[in-house]
Formats: C-alpha cells, sequence, structure tokens
C-alpha cells in the first residue's frame, strides 16, 4: 500500500461530497409566482431515443410559449425535464422525487416505466398522461381515476384503419396480414382484430417478428405466401423502415401498407424516391408547421432564437405530439383554476382533464372530450398518406368501431375484478 | 489505533473462529445494522422508497448472484428470469389465498428448480458456453411469461401485488416493507458470510478454482454445480417476490427483462466476485450513480452553467457513470470490495505502514 492517507481521506470525502450534493439535487428551486409543475419524465437515453427528442423538444418549445403569453391565469409553468432509461427502479425514483419537488401532473412516454407508475399514481392521487401509448383499460377512468391516454389507443387506431379499408374496397373476404414486432406492444390490437375478422368477414393473420425488430426478413417471406390484400404493420422506430423494406421487397403496393401512429418522416426518408409514396399511417395530431399554435411557436419562439432544438424537426409528427400532450395539460390545468382555484393540486387538475370538451388545440388536432368515464376522448384520429415529402390527410377526423373498443375494455374488468376475489 | 489489535486475545477457538474477529469492525457492523434498522426514522419517504429500499433489494439479488458467480465460479446471464420466475410465482399464490411467508418459499423453490434445470447445463459447458446457456434461460423464461397468458395476464397486463401480511403484519406500508426487505436482506448476508466458512463454501469454491482437480480430491462436482444453482436461484427467486411485493407492488414482464440480468451481473463484477460486502457496494453504485449524476447535471443545466440540450443532459450521467465504471476497472479490477479492503488494511496498521498485501 503506497497510498498516502491524504489522498485516500481526500478522494473518500470528495466522494461523499458529490454522493450528498446528489441526493440532495432535487430540492426545489424557489419561483416568484406560485408555478406549476409538471414533470416530463422520460427516455432518452435508451428504447424510446427515437422519438422522444422531437417529443420533448415539442413539449418544452410549447411551454416557453405559454409561458410567455401569460402562462395559465398568470401561473407560469414549469416543466421538469429528466431521463428514466426505460428502466422501472429509476422512474420511480424520479417520481418520487418530482413529486417531492411538487409536480401535479407526469408524462413519462414509456410503456414499462408508466405501468410501474400507474398504481402509485393512482394512490397518490396525482394524474399521468399516457399519449397514445401504455395499457389499453387505461381508458376506463373508473378503474384508473389518474391515468390519461387522452389520445386514440392503439386499439382505436387499429379500429380506425379498419375502417378506413373497408370504405375503401370493403373487408369481406379480404386477407389481411398483421406484422408485428414480438412484444406486449406489438400485440396490443390482436383483440380487436381478431374480433373485427368475425364481424366483417375478413381472414387475419399475424406475423410476429422479434425485438428490437432489426430483422425481419423470416415474417416478410411468409407474409408473400399468405398474399394479403392488404398489410397493417405494428412496429417503432428502426423497425418501422425495416417492415416497409421487407413488405416492399417481397411485392407488396406501398399503397397497401398501414402503419400504427409510431412512422415519422425521418423513417419515411430514409427511402430514396417514390418507393414509398402511398404508405398510410394512423395519425392523432396533425404534422406540419401550419396550424395556429405551431405558428406562434415558429414566431415567438423558434424565430426568436430561443427554441429548444433544432429547427427544421419544428412540425414534425413526434414534435407535434409532444405540443399537442402539453397544450392538453394546459387545458386541463386552465379549466382546474377557472372552476376550483388556485392553488392547484392532482385532484383539482383530474377534474380539469374530465372537463375537457371538444378541446383541438387550436385546428392541431380532433376535438376531445374526455368524461370520468372516458380517458380516451373519444378515440379520434385519421388516416394520412406519404407523398414524398410529407404525410398528407386523407380523410376527416373520426372514430372507428369503438362499441367494440370498449367491449374488450369491460372484458379487461371483468376479469381483473374476478381476479382480485380469488 | 483505529483497529486496535493490542489486548485481543483470543483464548478459545470459538472465539478467533467468530466472524469478525475484530472488535473494531463488530463494532462497525453493529453501526451500520442500527443505522439500517433505524432507517425509517430519519430519512424522508423519497430516500428510504426511491433509494434505500430498492438498494437493500438489489444487494440481495447481488448476494445471490455472487453466491454463483463469485464463489462458485458458474457464469450466469439469465438471473433476472430466476427472479421473474419468483416474483411471478409468489404473486398469482397469493392471489390465490396462499399465505405470503409460504408463497414465498414456493417461489423460490420453484425458481430453484428451473434454475437447477438451466443449470444442468453447467455440467457440460464452462465459461462463455454456459453464459450462452443462461442467456437461452433469460429469453425463454421471457418469452414464456409474455406468451401465457395465465402467468402474465395478457399481452400488456401488470399484475398487482395483493395486500399482504407476514407473520400477522399487514405489509401495506412504506416502514412494512422496508422491514420485509432488510429481513431478507439480513438473513441472506449472514448466510453468504458463513457459508464460505462451511464444508458446502469450501466444496463450491474448490469447483470454482479447477472442477477436476476438485473431483480428484473427492468433490462430486456433478452435486455441487447443481448445489450451487439451486441455493443460488432459490435465493434469487424469493428476491424476486420480495422484489415485486416491497418494491414494484406489481409486475410485469419489463421488471426482469435482459438488461436486468446484465445489470445484476454489473453489480456483482463492480462489487468484487464473491464478495459479501462488495455486492451490496456494487449494487449501490450500479443503481444510484446515475440517478446521483443525473441529480448533479440537471440542476446545473437548469441553473445555465451548462448550455445543453435535454437529450445530451440525459447522455453526460451515462458517460460520466461509463468513465467510473472503467475508472474503477483499471484503478482496482478486483472491484470496490478490494478498494474497501485495501483501506481496512491500511487502517488497520496506521500509523505504521507495514500491511501484509
Amino acid at each position: 500500500m503506497r497510498h498516502s492517507i491524504r489522498s485516500m481521506v481526500g478522494s473518500g470525502l470528495a466522494g461523499a461530497a458529490i454522493l450528498a450534493a446528489g441526493l440532495a439535487g432535487g430540492v426545489a428551486h424557489a419561483q416568484d409566482k406560485a408555478p406549476i409543475k409538471a414533470a416530463t419524465l422520460l427516455d432518452f437515453t435508451r428504447v424510446y431515443t427515437f422519438l422522444t427528442d422531437e417529443y420533448s423538444q415539442g413539449q418544452q418549445d410549447y411551454i416557453k410559449l405559454l409561458n410567455m403569453e401569460g402562462g395559465i391565469d398568470g401561473h407560469p409553468v414549469e416543466l421538469i425535464v429528466r431521463d428514466q432509461g426505460s428502466q422501472p427502479q429509476q422512474g420511480i425514483a424520479l417520481y418520487n422525487q418530482a413529486r417531492q419537488e411538487g409536480a401535479i401532473f407526469f408524462d413519462f412516454l414509456s410503456t414499462p416505466v408508466a405501468n410501474a407508475v400507474m398504481p402509485r399514481a393512482n394512490e397518490d392521487h396525482l394524474p399521468m398522461m399516457t399519449f397514445a401509448h401504455g395499457r389499453a383499460d387505461a381508458i376506463d377512468g373508473q378503474r384508473f381515476p389518474f391515468v390519461f391516454p387522452s389520445a386514440a389507443i392503439y386499439r382505436s387506431q387499429a379500429a380506425l384503419l379498419l375502417q378506413y379499408m373497408d370504405e375503401h374496397g370493403g373487408l369481406k373476404d379480404k386477407k389481411i396480414a398483421f406484422v408485428h414486432i414480438d412484444s406486449p406492444f406489438g400485440r396490443e390490437p390482436l383483440a380487436l382484430l381478431e374480433a373485427m375478422a368475425k364481424t366483417k368477414g375478413f381472414t387475419l393473420k399475424a406475423f410476429p417478428y422479434a425485438v428490437p425488430g432489426t430483422e425481419q426478413s423470416a415474417a416478410w417471406t411468409d407474409v408473400r405466401r399468405f398474399r394479403p390484400d392488404n398489410v397493417i404493420i405494428w412496429g417503432a422506430g428502426p423497425g418501422q423502415a425495416v417492415s416497409i423494406r421487407g413488405a416492399i421487397s417481397n411485392g407488396i403496393s406501398p399503397k397497401s401498407i398501414y402503419s400504427v401512429i409510431w412512422l415519422s418522416e425521418t423513417d419515411m426518408r430514409s427511402f430514396q424516391g417514390d418507393a414509398v409514396v402511398g404508405v398510410k399511417r394512423f395519425t392523432a395530431v396533425n404534422t406540419g408547421a401550419d396550424s395556429a399554435i405551431l405558428k406562434r411557436i415558429s414566431e415567438k419562439v423558434i424565430d426568436a432564437g430561443k427554441g429548444t432544438g433544432d429547427a427544421k424537426v419544428v412540425g414534425s409528427t413526434y414534435y407535434n405530439i409532444g405540443v399537442a400532450s402539453m397544450a392538453i395539460m394546459a387545458q386541463a390545468a386552465k379549466q382546474a383554476l377557472d372552476t376550483q382555484g388556485a392553488p392547484l393540486t392532482g385532484d383539482k387538475l383530474k377534474a380539469g382533464f374530465e372537463m375537457i370538451k371538444d378541446f383541438d388545440a387550436e385546428g392541431l388536432m380532433p376535438p376531445l372530450t374526455i368524461t370520468d368515464k372516458d380517458h380516451q376522448g373519444g378515440g379520434w384520429g385519421r388516416v394520412s398518406e406519404w407523398d414524398g415529402d410529407k404525410w398528407v390527410p386523407l380523410n376527416d377526423w373520426g372514430h372507428a368501431y369503438q362499441d367494440v373498443v370498449w367491449q374488450l375494455v369491460r372484458d379487461d374488468a371483468e376479469k381483473a375484478a374476478k381476479e382480485a376475489k380469488k | 489505533m483505529f483497529y486496535r489489535l493490542s489486548g485481543v486475545h483470543h483464548t478459545r477457538y470459538a472465539s478467533a473462529r467468530q466472524l469478525w474477529p475484530l472488535p473494531a469492525d463488530r463494532w462497525q457492523v453493529a453501526a451500520v445494522f442500527v443505522l439500517a434498522v433505524a432507517a425509517p426514522l430519519y430519512m424522508s419517504d423519497l430516500y428510504l422508497s426511491s433509494y434505500m429500499l430498492p438498494w437493500l433489494v438489489w444487494s440481495t439479488a447481488t448476494l445471490a448472484l455472487t453466491l454463483l458467480m463469485g464463489v462458485a465460479g458458474q457464469l450466469h446471464f439469465g438471473f433476472g428470469a430466476v427472479m421473474a420466475i419468483g416474483a411471478y410465482t409468489s404473486i398469482h399464490l397469493t392471489q390465490a389465498g396462499v399465505p405470503f411467508e409460504l408463497a414465498l418459499l414456493v417461489a423460490g423453490l420453484l425458481a430453484a428448480l428451473i434454475g437447477c434445470l438451466f443449470g444442468a447445463a453447467a455440467l457440460r459447458v464452462k465459461g462463455l458456453y454456459l453464459v450462452m446457456a443462461t442467456l437461452a434461460m433469460q429469453f425463454l423464461v421471457d418469452w414464456v411469461i409474455v406468451n401465457v397468458k395465465a402467468i402474465s395476464g395478457g399481452a400488456v397486463a401488470t399484475l398487482q401485488a395483493p395486500a399482504v401480511e407476514f407473520l400477522w403484519i399487514p405489509v401495506d406500508t412504506l416502514v412494512a416493507r422496508y422491514y420485509v426487505a432488510l429481513l431478507w436482506a439480513v438473513i441472506v448476508t449472514l448466510l453468504m458470510l458463513n457459508i464460505k466458512r462451511t464444508s458446502f463454501g469450501r466444496a463450491l469454491v474448490a469447483v470454482r478454482d479447477k472442477d477436476f482437480a476438485a473431483a480428484v480430491i473427492g468433490v462430486n462436482i456433478f452435486k455441487y454445480k447443481l448445489l450451487a444453482f439451486f441455493t443460488s436461484s432459490f435465493l434469487g427467486g424469493v428476491t424476486g417476490a420480495i422484489l415485486a411485493f416491497c418494491f414494484y407492488r406489481a409486475v410485469t414482464p419489463q421488471q426482469f427483462s435482459f438488461d436486468i440480468s446484465i445489470q445484476l451481473v454489473a453489480m456483482v463484477l463492480v462489487g468484487g466476485l464473491g464478495s459479501t460486502i462488495g455486492a451490496f457496494l456494487g449494487a449501490g453504485f450500479v443503481l444510484l450513480a446515475p440517478i446521483v449524476l443525473l441529480n448533479i447535471v440537471a440542476p446545473m443545466v437548469e441553473a445555465g452553467w451548462l448550455p445543453v440540450s435535454a437529450s445530451l443532459m440525459a447522455h453526460i450521467p451515462l458517460m460520466i457513470y461509463g468513465a467510473m465504471i472503467i475508472g474503477f476497472l483499471l484503478f482496482e479490477p478486483l472491484g470496490l470490495a478490494k478498494i474497501y479492503d485495501n483501506a481496512r488494511k491500511y487502517f488497520l496498521v496506521w500509523p505504521f505502514r507495514h500491511t501484509q498485501s
């Protein structure tokens, strides 16, 4: 042992000091005017990286705009942005920390973390948003009073795609291939598709591929043998471009490819020329920078040089979803403040969410109506088509087969009740 | 001076062979134990629930794995699956009305049984090949849990842990959950400290050092390899159940994914193979370092000292964390436990410089 005691004690003390600073790091910063704290604890580093940057950029830019325009009834909104790496234990730690700092609204955008926090949020009476992701039965406001998907869940998305196919060429006696990532997320719409296959009389076949989805050739050879009329692809991130490449190289026309919400401009621009023109995708929030909110963001935030990140991203699919998520939160907070006054609490914010009626974020999204029963808000969306440069909406906002979606939710609830009784 | 050796005379074998023959060590252990037991009194809910409790549970899991990897020398890259088996078994059993204590035991036994099944590969293969066999276990178990609805409760289901009692005390508050985890951690720690002093532990060490040499001196390697997998998987299964009931209070397949297995291996390696204190230090480092670093970096960014985007801010702690792991491994390849050991040996004879190793 040649280390001197001084260096040893010194490094020990330094370590302890860093540790103490780190553990105390979460202490709240004093603000001037009772800010509303919202925590967006996202996954910047592990699984959801393909969308988190753009999504968070949209959220932060919108909050900047909101605060410039006077906040919510004078209350500024303070965002707590942290990385949970899609790890439940880290998500729970950050959730507890943000709760201590006074956050009353949570957004995780990571299914594992959201699922792990759900029972806690219900217990602590703190609303959390699972925008277009997370478990399907969370749209049932009676069972999950503090969880707000606030957009069409995956089953509603699949329903809308089916309805579009039904209106354009019909579904009867057609063959539909459902090519999905073999994870809970990928299997989620299966229950609905199977139910619809029975009532609408089409043949459904599921072709799973393994996580993370970068290798799908086996699935697509099978799809080729099946000779489907339409293909629904259900994946996220890099796997989506692989799916489209697999479909096209197996002779499937891009016009008969339908996708879940997670298919971005970046995914599509990886293809040369017109190869993928005609691919269709479910859309929950308008893309492009021409809606009123986006124009104001461009003007007051981006052009003023206060943007959070790359200006090219503004108006892209995931950016706009980020804007919409915060706009919904702000609307809920505003209604809660108007009816119940400051200071805002989790319970008041929940009531504010359930007062949202026909809210379309100035034309950015379909009219959203959340009630104490329906936390999905109607299951609205539309189908968009890739024209080689951008997503072009093909039909008007609508929703499809909500009776089937809710029947499945009721089945889940019954099953859960039976299990709880056991 | 700190570890006063003069005047410590062992006049009986029992006192010479006790776990901590030096009074100074005993004092330290007692102090740590008192601190752990009194934690709910001086720690806020935040610290107790998001740092202390998970640290205890992960340390216990690391202890279970280090018994297999460090003491018995059998590599295991599917320990998350072992814990998953324990967690799912215990939740299903308690939902069916089985008492929690019994559910924990059965969870451990089932994990041990399935762990042994895959551990049987260790009878034929070693090293990297064994890593592959245990990896297969991770993916098979994951697949079965996700795809068999009777186990996972459906594709995206989360199974809630029902309200349970442990020894007639309801485990419904944070403090109660903490004490259950602490109790299990203490049991496993004592087991680990003692196992190396038994014939079983020595047989495992012999198998680790050279299995056919162990066979030559009369150790039944067939039996001891399987026993190593059995014991370790049993502890892992119960720890998985404790994790589900005391920390997550629910189970989903993602909580026990491949990432978790790798993290556990990292905890064992960073802490120091086969070391008991290393398991605690390693788990603490791997689990808490990223969060602690994030808490240092985030306020700096928010105060405007570091002009970076949210995405880069999220990556900085990981970069530092990675650099720290490399640094530790360069500075002391035998892990944090060895660093502790060096410090202890230094203070053992302080202010003199003559140490044995």
